[in-house]
């Protein structure tokens, strides 16, 4: 009777032989001195294989909870497919700010304070009197002048982005960042990272992550498991719309922020964006931050995508100021403690209007 | 049975998500990440119901693995970089220590496998059986023995050469 090979010996040891060819193998070795030796040989070899393998092995941690939710994911790789428009979208936001602290040359908030960031978007449709040295600049016929040209640059460089000439989009964006960082006086984070992201072409990815948040940072992707477990409730999203996926972000202030994407139509995307506030920044909001962040519905850049028309009639007849809300302001943050906002190519009301339809991923 | 009921998945995910972020984390050697991708593929499994969940999700997480490995071939500059200053700045304990430097040499050995041995050494270690692994390979069941017989034998080797040669270069 022949010897038996080195894969019958493995698949005898790991019990992988039906009953027969086990029997035959032990028949085999029963009788066989050398079998028996390599036999033991290849005991001793599995059983290194494995210590070393557990020498590689990750933290053991506890199982996170297996929630099956009715998460509702597009049957193609939403990680690795990014709509063009939503590639446009990301520059032109990016470019969006750093137009507007170009033009105001105000110092930018401290990215610390939750939600503030919000403010940028209102004020460019809204140039309203409100509290704080922002705001304080009523407009005079030389500021509508320059708001002009803002809003004109903005059209011509939505129109980059849309097309497949994105670098133009990019230089254009790298300069208005230039002016940002000659103008808005200490560089934020963001701001520091648009102009590492403008710096060099390769880099430009690192932009995608970037967001018209400020200071949001757009992490990986995550599961809606990770997303319970970082927020510590269900993430809010907008009801009945398909979520393309969820991404963990980042800002200071927030010790944990996850970032929902959902699909408005087969070319509008909108951001869900959850954060729960660190514990100490908390009374901060309360105290100073809140108000202002409120009157944001959207985001700068994404009103760069919008018609500029918006923009035009905003510099050439203010509008009064927003309507004080205490009462959003409660709104805002919800019954579970996160503070949401939700961002897109959409108007103000209606983003506004799919904010108040935020419903817990699973109630 | 045409798909996989939600209490099915729980089970499935009870029993075998650990072994998928092991399986996940030797392939993108980050545990965070790992865990993340993990989640993924569960997720994703919500969605498509598929049918043998177990070895679909392996799938899964290897393409998934692949790609992430894609994207940080193309960072690796970056992660040097930053893997650099990590070590440089985070005093550790001796234990850490000589654990990082246990799983730096395993992970050494483990990628002079060929692709093949080594994916079939990591899908048995996450407790798939011969024929899952014949199934996701596209190996002859009987293929499963051999393969995973050299492999293990390479790993072994691969790792003692390369403490023998950490010793020749220490003394």
């Amino acid at each position: 009777m022949s010897h038996v090979d080195d894969g019958t010996l493995h698949a005898y040891l790991d019990g992988e032989l039906s009953p027969p060819e086990a029997q035959s193998v032990e028949a085999h070795v029963a009788q066989c001195p050398a079998c028996r030796t390599r036999l033991e040989e290849e005991r001793a070899l599995i059983a290194r294989a494995g210590e070393l393998l557990a020498q590689a092995a990750p933290p053991d941690r506890e199982l996170p909870p297996f929630r099956p939710g009715d998460v509702k994911l597009p049957a193609r790789l939403w990680w690795q497919v990014r709509t063009p428009l939503a590639w446009a979208a990301t520059i032109a936001l990016a470019l969006g700010i750093g137009t507007y602290v170009g033009e105001r040359g105000v110092p930018p908030l401290e990215p610390t304070a939750p939600g503030r960031p919000t403010i940028i978007a209102d004020q460019l449709a809204r140039p309203a009197p409100a509290p704080g040295p922002a705001t304080a600049s009523a407009p005079d016929s030389a500021f509508a002048g320059q708001r002009q040209r803002v809003a004109e640059r903005r059209l011509r460089v939505s129109k980059q982005a849309a097309s497949p000439a994105v670098g133009g989009a990019i230089e254009e964006k790298s300069a208005a960042d230039s002016i940002a960082r000659r103008e808005a006086g200490p560089l934020t984070a963001d701001g520091y990272l648009a102009s590492k992201a403008a710096a060099s072409a390769p880099a430009h990815r690192e932009m995608a992550q970037l967001n018209g948040y400020r200071g949001t940072v757009k992490g990986p992707p995550i599961g809606v498991d990770s997303a319970r477990l970082l927020l510590g409730a269900d993430p809010l999203v907008v009801p009945d719309l398909p979520v393309r996926g969820m991404y963990r972000g980042r800002q200071l202030g927030y010790s944990a922020m996850v970032i929902v994407e959902q699909a408005l139509d087969s070319t509008t995307v909108i951001e869900v964006v959850n954060g729960r506030p660190s514990p100490l920044q908390l009374a901060e909001v309360v105290v100073t931050g809140a108000g202002e962040a409120r009157r944001d519905t959207q985001s700068a850049g994404a009103r760069a995508l919008l018609n500029t028309r918006a923009v035009d009639s905003a510099a050439a007849a203010p509008r009064p100021a927003p309507t004080p809300a205490a009462d959003e302001d409660k709104a805002k943050r919800t019954a579970s403690g996160l503070f949401v906002e939700v961002r897109g190519p959409l108007s103000p009301d209606s983003l506004a209007a799919l904010k108040r339809l935020l419903r817990p991923l699973r109630p | 049975m045409s798909d996989v009921s939600a209490d099915r998945l729980a089970e499935i995910y009870r029993t075998t998500y650990r072994a998928l972020v092991r399986f996940l984390y030797r392939k993108v050697w980050d545990a965070e990440r790992a865990e993340d991708l993990a989640q993924e593929a569960f997720a994703r499994a919500v969605v498509h119901k598929p049918e043998n969940a177990r070895g679909w999700l392996f799938i899964v997480a290897a393409n998934m693995a692949r790609d992430e490995a894609r994207r940080a071939a193309r960072e690796r500059r970056h992660l040097t970089l930053l893997t650099a200053e990590s070590q440089d700045g985070t005093p550790t304990s001796d234990e850490v220590f000589q654990e990082e430097q246990e799983r730096v040499q395993v992970r050494a050995a483990l990628e002079q496998l060929t692709p093949r041995d080594r994916e079939v050494l990591l899908l048995w270690d996450s407790g798939l059986s011969y024929s899952e692994i014949a199934a996701h390979t596209g190996l002859a069941p009987g293929a499963v023995g051999t393969t995973l017989a050299r492999a293990r034998r390479r790993l072994v080797e691969a790792h003692e050469a390369g403490e023998k040669g950490e010793h020749v270069a220490r003394g």
